[in-house]
């Protein structure tokens, strides 16, 4: 019995250090390849969960964290990370053609090819050893064909060759057999790869039909930090991510480059774009304050009127209904129906009123429109919350009330709100918060528009700030200016702290003042 | 237990980024919409069985492809080939993710407007399948005779709408690429092109004469009545198929309900601004297999697209598969349906939408000029100055 108590924590340690072992390994791979990609924001996130990870292994004063480890290393990698990186995006100037690392735009560059002028073209056969060796023969345009091989010189006449085929192509050379094409298609990519003949003058195989003296097009020099155009000898210095020739020529590949607050500066010290902006943030809040506001007061409603009906569970279920249907649908559902040619609520008011508002042109009337949208979609949360609140209020303080000569409206207004606000506010703050950023209302019901006019960018007066984001950044089909967005984002983001922080204080003066 | 749970997470990813690097004889194709997913898979079938190299085809969506190929791609991820609307080339040439093509000796087999859709900054980037622009629709029963100019447009319809026989006059489905050969009819443009007819970023069309013009014609209509303030893309098809407009300036995808719905249609050129004038000319969309020239595999990719593909048989089997315009001339030419006719002749002089990155930045201009002259908050001039004023301040950005 003994024995066996001894070796087991050894035999489990030892296991416990190999797969810490491992894990190491692993990470560390992981990490050098990242690094080697030039993905260092990643590899140093990554690598700082390594670290963290293997402390809390091998130190005894941080066992305690162990229970806690796994949930901070995800945090720290799909929680702090991405911020981080947002953070940094934002600096940058990340978007269509500066989507890579630098090396990588480099190693990009090396490896595109040209054929200088006078350079010799062939149609190709592949031939292969019994040891696995490649070798083509080659025709030129005269029809002359030549045999080659890696790393000797062209024009090096093999010692024997077997028998031509109708297009002059022998079926072997010097041990070499021919390749038929239905075996040399699946191995082109491994053949393209190889120089055959000595380089400079080396062929390389080009597509099916051609094999070409192509030369390497671009070299980086680092001592000047700079790409030659082999070509044309041109040299091409990078300026902000763009390799950039003196006359002004760029070359399509460029690299992610680090440009400080730029972007905050080009937006922020433009009139025309901060003017906008201001008056989307107003209407930002008002959105978020609205919909809850008046979502809650509907929620109060239908509960006070349906919560003491014959036939309620009925009544409950059919004002439910709009809950579980996708928002996506209800929004849709509800564009079809306010459009002013083919819905039916045109009509309708036209009948009623003799005219019926623009729904979707003017302004004041689709800012009312997506708030009744939204309120529509979310007033069944709030009638839920407030018809199980409602319950939880005891009897007898309305009945106290009624001896003391209360109407229903005096207990409504002392006994059920305050009661029930209480209950509600952190509910009412949270949802004020998700409206904040309610995209999908937003840009489903008028994609932000109506669009204001004379703005320098694109933006509608019912965007709020997260539709304008998505407006930026990603809806302009052909380009992506990821920096761009992410300093927007970033704005965003202090935005939103600077309003949750707010909101905890409201919340905590109100639970002291109810305490 | 937690920790099992992160060193499993790292573990997975460890597995997956080996997976990802793994490279082997195999080709993936992306499309974007799955009408052609049955004809490829076969026509990779075909390959394998000739070459031993399998082939995937995956319907992804278009946003994700452009995403892969541009992003994705710079990593060295994402399938070997796409197929996609060629205005998409720009960006994924300027990153260098699109292989250059040489078609050789078959290039004179396609129809020359499909490789130029395909071309970009005077190298081929793609090989074209089909063709596509967008057409002329008529109600038959309302309007017998196609009109010749836009004037005769508003004054037959404006006829038939005082008859209370429709509800508008034409369905614009938008003010933007479905409006385009109204624009184009007036003399409008969006950006110049060079001598080679590659498109200037410099040369912006947008509050050109010609689209102010047209914009003034569609603010005629407006202002009297003859359409409605509210340019809606389903508005303007379900009052023509319901017969509630006469005419409708829309593509081969709107044939379908029209049919479905009954009703009596032809499709023909676009009117012209004046009696004797040039009619105008749609955007001709050019759909095509481009290469991912940051994949190992890429030259194998060219095999299965060039030298295995690009003959009459399989273009004619994809045509089957898909009736939309080959891209090769002779399917292209032996097309003898009225519907594709109609196409034909509305898009005879249709120029390729022009896939320069500053292309991104027009739409969304367009849009917002054409809603601020039909809400009356701008003349069209002042709203066309205001877009070219937003598509300046982006392209500098």
């Amino acid at each position: 019995m003994n024995k066996i108590s001894v070796v087991l924590p050894t035999r489990a340690y030892a296991i416990q250090l190999a797969v810490l072992g491992v894990f190491l390994v692993g990470a560390l791979w992981l990490v050098t390849s990242l690094m080697g990609q030039g993905l260092l924001p990643l590899a140093s996130a990554l690598s700082a969960v390594v670290v963290f990870l293997t402390l809390t292994y091998v130190r005894r004063q941080f066992t305690p964290l162990r229970w806690l480890a796994g949930g901070i290393a995800l945090a720290m990698l799909f929680t702090l990370y991405p911020l981080f990186y947002t953070v940094y995006l934002s600096m940058t100037n990340m978007g269509s053609g500066h989507l890579m690392a630098k090396q990588q735009a480099i190693t990009r560059l090396e490896s595109e090819t040209y054929l200088s002028e006078g350079g010799l073209t062939y149609r190709w056969a592949a031939f292969q050893s019994d040891d696995g060796a490649y070798a083509l023969w080659l025709t030129d345009a005269d029809g002359v064909g030549s045999f080659a091989l890696p790393g000797v010189p062209l024009g090096t006449p093999p010692s024997s060759v077997g028998a031509l085929d109708t297009d002059g192509i022998p079926d072997s050379v010097d041990g070499y057999t021919r390749l038929p094409t239905n075996q040399t298609v699946p191995i082109i990519a491994q053949l393209s790869q190889i120089d055959f003949g000595q380089p400079p003058e080396a062929v390389r195989v080009r597509s099916l039909r051609e094999a070409a003296a192509l030369q390497p097009k671009y070299r980086y020099d680092a001592a000047q930090d700079a790409i030659l155009d082999l070509e044309t000898d041109t040299l091409y210095r990078p300026i902000e991510g763009t390799f950039t020739s003196e006359s002004g020529e760029t070359l399509n590949i460029g690299y992610i480059e680090f440009i400080g607050l730029r972007h905050f500066e080009n937006f922020l010290g433009n009139e025309g774009f901060r003017q906008p902006l201001l008056g989307m943030l107003v209407w930002n809040i008002a959105f978020a304050l609205g919909s809850v506001i008046f979502s809650f007061i509907l929620g109060l409603v239908v509960t006070l009127l349906f919560d003491d009906l014959p036939g309620k569970r009925i009544i409950r279920a059919l004002l439910i209904i709009p809950w579980p249907i996708p928002v996506l649908i209800s929004i849709l559902i509800w564009r079809s129906m306010l459009n002013p040619d083919l819905g039916f609520v045109a009509p309708i008011l036209e009948s009623l009123f003799g005219s019926s508002p623009s729904w979707f042109q003017n302004t004041t009337w689709t800012r009312i429109g997506v708030i009744m949208v939204n309120v529509w979609l979310s007033y069944p949360y709030f009638y839920v919350i407030t018809a199980g609140a409602i319950r939880s209020i005891p009897a007898e303080i309305y009945d106290a009330a009624v001896v003391d000569g209360a109407g229903s409206w005096n207990k409504l207004r002392h006994i059920t709100l305050p009661l029930l606000l209480r209950v509600m506010m952190p509910l009412l703050i949270a949802s004020f918060t998700f409206n904040f950023n309610n995209f999908n209302v937003i840009y489903i019901f008028n994609y932000g528009n109506p669009p204001m006019p004379n703005t320098i960018v694109p933006m509608g007066y019912t965007d709020i700030l997260i539709s304008f984001v998505y407006r930026l950044a990603f809806t302009t089909s052909n380009v992506t200016d990821y920096g761009l967005a992410a300093s927007i984002t970033v704005l965003l983001f202090l935005l939103v702290s600077v309003l949750v922080v707010f909101q905890m204080r409201i919340t905590r003066n109100f639970g002291e003042a109810n305490a | 237990m937690k920790k099992f749970v992160s060193l499993f997470v790292l573990v997975a990813m460890l597995a997956v980024s080996l997976t990802v690097s793994a490279q082997d004889s195999e080709l993936t194709i992306w499309i974007y919409d799955d009408g052609r997913l049955e004809v490829l898979t076969e026509l990779g079938a075909a390959f394998e069985a000739e070459y031993g190299v399998p082939v995937t085809v995956q319907v992804v969506d278009l946003s994700e492809i452009r995403n892969a190929m541009t992003l994705g791609a710079a990593s060295g991820e994402g399938p070997d080939m796409i197929i996609i609307p060629h205005d998409n080339l720009g960006p994924i040439v300027e990153n260098g993710a699109a292989l250059p093509i040489d078609l050789g000796d078959i290039a004179e087999n396609y129809l020359p407007s499909a490789l130029d859709g395909f071309t970009y900054d005077g190298q081929l980037y793609g090989v074209p399948l089909a063709v596509e622009n967008i057409g002329f629709f008529r109600n038959v029963d309302l309007v017998p005779e196609a009109p010749a100019t836009w004037d005769e447009v508003a004054e037959i319809g404006t006829e038939l709408l005082d008859n209370g026989d429709i509800d508008s006059v034409i369905g614009l489905p938008d003010l933007t690429y479905n409006s385009y050969p109204l624009f184009t009819a007036f003399g409008g443009y969006i950006f110049g092109r060079d001598e080679a007819g590659n498109y200037t970023p410099e040369d912006i069309g947008m509050n050109s004469e010609g689209m102010v013009a047209a914009l003034t014609w569609v603010e005629g209509l407006i202002e009297d009545g003859l359409i409605s303030e509210n340019i809606d893309w389903e508005a303007a098809h379900v009052q023509f198929e319901t017969g509630r407009s006469a005419f409708i300036l829309t593509g081969p995808w709107a044939i379908n309900r029209f049919e479905t719905a009954g009703v009596n249609y032809e499709i023909t050129a676009f009117p012209a601004a004046e009696e004797g004038g040039e009619a105008g000319y749609p955007f001709l969309g050019v759909q095509g297999i481009v290469i991912n020239a940051n994949k190992p595999n890429a030259i194998l990719a060219e095999v299965f697209a060039v030298d295995f593909l690009a003959n009459e048989e399989n273009y004619q089997m994809i045509f089957d598969a898909e009736p939309r315009p080959s891209a090769w001339a002779s399917i292209f030419e032996s097309a003898t349906d009225p519907d594709t006719a109609g196409f034909n002749a509305a898009g005879i002089n249709a120029v390729p939408m022009p896939s320069i990155p500053a292309m991104g930045y027009v739409w969304d201009a367009w849009v917002n000029a054409g809603a601020l002259v039909a809400q009356g908050e701008l003349s069209p001039q002042e709203a066309l100055d205001v877009a070219v004023e937003q598509i300046l301040a982006q392209v500098e950005e």
